[in-house]
């Protein structure tokens, strides 16, 4: 692939908690503000170590992620934004994202966000049932979780985002309801729904081993997400891909990159690039990070470039998740291929079955077969 | 003394596993046919397959030179196959010797491979020399294990070898006893040339090479030779012994053993059971025992990736050049493209083909469920020969048919007997007779059909009988039998290569069975797929695979892509492993697993 003139994205991850829930693997430590400024220091390090090298490239999105980066300590925030701004070339207009989690979630820290530039938040709420969230060791209460919305309402913030959780063991409809009632209720443009994937080396994982949990039957989960997908079309949002759906004009423009195979540049610890077709991995241990920082090197451990083949593969399973499909032009020009010949015999079949169509040049998944989207992406590369 | 004096045809007989290979390597060890240094373990069984489940089915003969009271004799020891597809070749290596060796496995007495073997060994007229193995080992019954040879054979055990060919214990006693109790082989040097053939082989330098023991007459390069049954006529290029490697002689005569190349290009002329004669000066009659080795169990073999059609072609044509009784013809199935329908001595030989195909030849094949060879007869009064379900002719049409069946001996403790008589029953099995070994031990005696064994019998009895039974057959003829055609339709569609033919009795059974099976190994597709087992239009069973309702990765953002796509190649990995039958695929486990039905 050669150079993405496309305006970029960056991700950068904080890997802090207060506590890390069962069925979370992502990478998260819980440190004393110590540990966090050290973590700063080597963050400035390594956007120090890259600048340079996108000097002549564009940014129009910033997504902070964790872990919980509402958990650092004041300042944080700013000061790292700051960075970020007098060290990258950013677009006029700009979506910068942060998740936020409601029990470290305060009105200062708000309004450090707003400072920084911060327009979209995204609040992970995941369910309204805190006694579930607590059997799943995430310890949040409601009370939080109020005073979380009731700040981003009253100051009208425009931008939120909340994040479910469905398929939790335990979890029932009526739970679930309540949980995207109250967030329509707050007016959040935004929501995110995952079903729970139970993942190795979590403490899940191991509770479902030892028979302590039962995962959630596949037709019960088709239930909650159907039920969601109900109720947010309802109130006028639009589904724009497998597990997101948006108010028109909120679509996450950061998160479209994954799907749309623009670069991005991944900062902090376990963080990923995708570089001119080139994936970087950040190490995923804080130590090995912050050391490799102090002594100016590099925190990728693995870099490999995606092949054509790969390539090609990644265009269809990613565009293939959003509701806008693929864009068979594009991918023709792209990788020399027309899917409409060369997969003709499958997509007969699919539009056959109603599962895919083929709509201004796109080919995309219809709508209620998002569910087996694996199925059909498995038929098509 | 004379040349024949000096010279000792023999052979081992023993049941899988009693230490047939292991003694033999040992008697080459110590009659230094072989270097200690270049002993490979088992040296006889030369194949992988061979080596690794401990049984021989090409045969490789071994010359030996033993010095016994000043006198130095030969020793030709021939090998046998130890396995019942495999019972003419063991017959006619028998017919090369004067003698054989009973190996007994001193920890589980009598099985009833050994018993076959020997009533094979006793018919050929043999000398026999019982030598009870593994006395090393702590569970050995040494007393008991020669009653039981005694009681059972009839072969008296006072002068039994009583050895461990694992650690090499009583060794001589063995090499002495051969030369004292089997007799010299007394051919006549001066009559025409006679020689049998009792296994051949394919040598790329040498072309077919028949490996031969010479009863009358010699035979050396430039001779013009006659094979009897073949009536072909092919000159001498090298004659030779095996020590255990090919060795050039000058001549072979009367009482030797050992191999003539005449640059044949097909093992199909140097035919097991074959007499050789001098073109010249021919013997009147060839030797008894003449058989075409015939095919009993056929199944389709396929390409699981139809473009590699021709890699399969190739691959069979190699191991036929060495295999005269491996035979194929063409085959196109709808469902599984073309192929070919193979024809094999029994269950082993297909197993072991099948497994040759895909580790030395690296191919994905899938094979049909064996069948064996109906005679059907129509009310035109035509005969058919059936041995694939797709050959049948309509029911309608059909007046009569008939089925292989096997006279089958079983030797079991006597704890699993009901447990085996049940099994029997239910394989349609015929009850003969009933013997008792010893206290705890039993022959049972059944003709049952063939096609009855060839799923998964074998496999049964072992686990009835926690491992203790053994089995043996025999063809035994065929037999009027009422039988049907089943058919399997999945998603409306005819699956030609799932069509089998079974008695009418066991039809419903079958058909649920094998529905049940399917749905099992079929994985969910995007729409629902019914399955069904239907007779002659008629729907007898039938199950539905729901379709996929969930698929899908929740969330898939930068981090996500690697281990998505990680998931998506094993999904794909999946997929190359199925075969499409129409609208539906199946994994290629499916054609395996159905033709172990639990019914």
């Amino acid at each position: 692939m050669s150079k993405d003139t496309r305006p970029m994205g960056i991700y950068i991850h904080i890997p802090f908690c207060s506590k890390k829930c069962d069925y979370c693997d992502f990478v998260s430590y819980s440190m004393d503000t110590k540990a966090q400024q050290l973590y700063l220091e080597a963050l400035f390090t390594e956007i120090d170590m890259l600048k340079n090298k996108f000097m002549d490239r564009t940014f129009d999105t910033i997504f902070i992620g964790g872990g919980t980066p509402s958990i650092v300590y004041e300042g944080f925030i700013a000061s790292l934004s700051r960075k970020l701004y007098s060290s990258f070339h950013f677009a006029d207009k700009i979506e910068f994202s942060i998740e936020v989690n409601p029990s470290s979630f305060t009105k200062e820290k708000f309004f450090e966000y707003v400072e920084a530039g911060v327009n979209r938040i995204s609040v992970g709420i995941q369910c309204l049932d805190q006694k579930l969230l607590a059997n799943h060791g995430r310890f949040q209460s409601i009370e939080n979780v109020r005073e979380t919305f009731n700040i981003l309402r009253e100051s009208e913030f425009p931008n939120v985002n909340g994040d479910v959780m469905i398929g939790l063991p335990g979890q029932n409809k009526r739970s679930v309801v309540q949980t995207i009632k109250f967030l329509l209720k707050n007016k959040v443009k935004h929501v995110s729904t995952y079903a729970l994937q139970i993942e190795r080396h979590t403490m899940l994982y191991d509770k479902l081993r030892r028979g302590k949990i039962k995962r959630m039957k596949d037709k019960d989960v088709l239930t909650l997400y159907e039920i969601i997908y109900k109720m947010l079309s309802k109130a006028g949002f639009k589904r724009y891909e497998v597990s997101n759906y948006a108010k028109p004009g909120f679509e996450c423009e950061h998160n479209k990159k994954y799907w749309d195979d623009t670069s991005y540049l991944g900062l902090g610890v376990s963080a990923h690039s995708y570089i001119d077709g080139y994936r970087y991995y950040n190490t995923k241990r804080l130590d090995t990070y912050i050391d490799a920082m102090n002594e100016n090197k590099s925190a990728v451990y693995r870099k490999e470039y995606v092949s054509d083949a790969e390539h090609r593969e990644e265009r269809i399973m990613l565009s293939l998740r959003t509701a806008k499909g693929l864009n068979l032009e594009q991918f023709k020009q792209d990788f020399k291929e027309d899917l409409l010949r060369s997969r003709a015999e499958q997509i007969k079949k699919l539009t056959e079955l109603k599962m895919v169509e083929v709509v201004d040049g796109y080919l995309r998944i219809t709508e209620p077969n998002f569910y087996v989207s694996n199925q059909i992406i498995l038929e098509l590369i | 003394m004379t040349r024949q004096e000096k010279i000792r045809n023999f052979c081992i007989v023993a049941h899988i596993d009693h230490g047939k290979s292991t003694l033999a390597d040992r008697l080459m060890e110590y009659t230094n046919t072989v270097a200690k240094r270049d002993m490979e373990d088992q040296l006889l069984d030369s194949m992988d397959i061979e080596r690794e489940r401990g049984i021989t089915i090409k045969l490789t003969p071994a010359t030996m030179k033993y010095t016994y009271n000043g006198e130095e004799y030969t020793l030709n020891l021939i090998d046998t196959p130890g396995h019942v597809d495999f019972s003419y070749e063991v017959s006619r290596s028998l017919a090369a010797c004067e003698g054989a060796i009973l190996v007994v496995d001193a920890t589980q007495g009598v099985q009833a491979q050994t018993l076959a073997n020997v009533y094979l060994a006793l018919d050929a007229n043999l000398e026999i020399i019982p030598v009870v193995n593994k006395i090393d080992l702590p569970s050995a019954e040494i007393e008991k294990t020669k009653k039981e040879i005694e009681d059972i054979i009839g072969i008296p055990c006072d002068e039994a070898c009583e050895i461990s060919a694992k650690t090499g214990l009583n060794i001589e006693s063995v090499l002495e006893s051969i030369i004292k109790y089997i007799p010299a082989p007394k051919g006549e040097e001066n009559k025409p040339l006679k020689a049998l053939i009792f296994d051949s082989y394919y040598d790329s330098y040498k072309g077919a090479v028949s490996m031969v023991r010479i009863f009358d007459g010699s035979v050396k390069v430039g001779d013009e030779i006659l094979f009897m049954q073949t009536n072909k006529t092919f000159v001498v290029t090298e004659v030779g012994v095996f020590k255990p490697k090919a060795v050039a002689v000058d001549s072979l005569k009367a009482g030797d053993v050992g191999y003539i190349a005449a640059s044949i290009k097909n093992v199909s002329d140097t035919k097991v059971g074959d007499t050789i004669t001098l073109k010249n000066n021919p013997i009147e009659k060839p030797l008894d025992g003449y058989k075409e080795a015939t095919s009993v169990v056929f199944c389709g073999i396929f390409p699981l990736d139809g473009d590699k059609y021709q890699e399969l072609s190739d691959a069979l044509e190699k191991l036929k050049l060495n295999d005269a009784s491996l035979h194929f013809t063409k085959e196109t199935s709808l469902a599984l493209g073309h192929g070919f329908r193979c024809g094999f001595l029994g269950l082993l030989h297909m197993e072991i083909i099948t497994e040759r195909l895909e580790r030395e030849f690296n191919l994905d094949i899938i094979t049909t469920a064996p069948s064996v060879e109906y005679k059907i007869f129509d009310n035109k009064g035509k005969e058919y020969d059936v041995k694939n379900p797709s050959e049948m002719p309509p029911m309608a049409s059909v007046t009569r048919m008939e089925e292989p069946i096997v006279k089958m001996e079983i030797i079991t403790p006597k704890d699993y007997l009901g447990g085996i008589m049940d099994l029997c029953a239910d394989r349609r099995g015929v009850y003969h007779d009933m013997q008792y070994i010893d206290a705890n031990r039993t022959k049972l005696i059944y003709t049952m059909p063939l096609n009855e064994i060839v799923y998964d019998f074998f496999d049964k009895i072992k686990s009835i009988s926690k491992g203790y039974a053994s089995m043996d057959y025999e063809l035994a003829g065929y037999q009027d039998s009422d039988l049907v055609k089943l058919d399997i339709l999945l998603n409306g569609e005819i699956c030609d290569a799932l069509s089998i033919i079974v008695h009418k009795d066991k039809a419903y059974p079958r058909g649920r069975a094998l529905c049940e099976r399917l749905k099992a190994v079929i994985p969910r597709h995007l729409f629902e797929i019914p399955i069904q087992a239907v007779i002659g239009g008629k729907v007898i069973a039938r199950e539905t695979i729901s379709a996929v309702r969930k698929d899908v990765l929740a969330k898939c953002y930068g981090g996500d892509v690697t281990r998505k796509r990680k998931l998506l190649e094993k999904q794909k990995e999946g997929k190359k492993r199925m075969r499409k039958l129409g609208s539906v695929e199946l994994p290629s486990e499916a054609f395996v697993s159905i033709l172990k039905l639990d019914d």
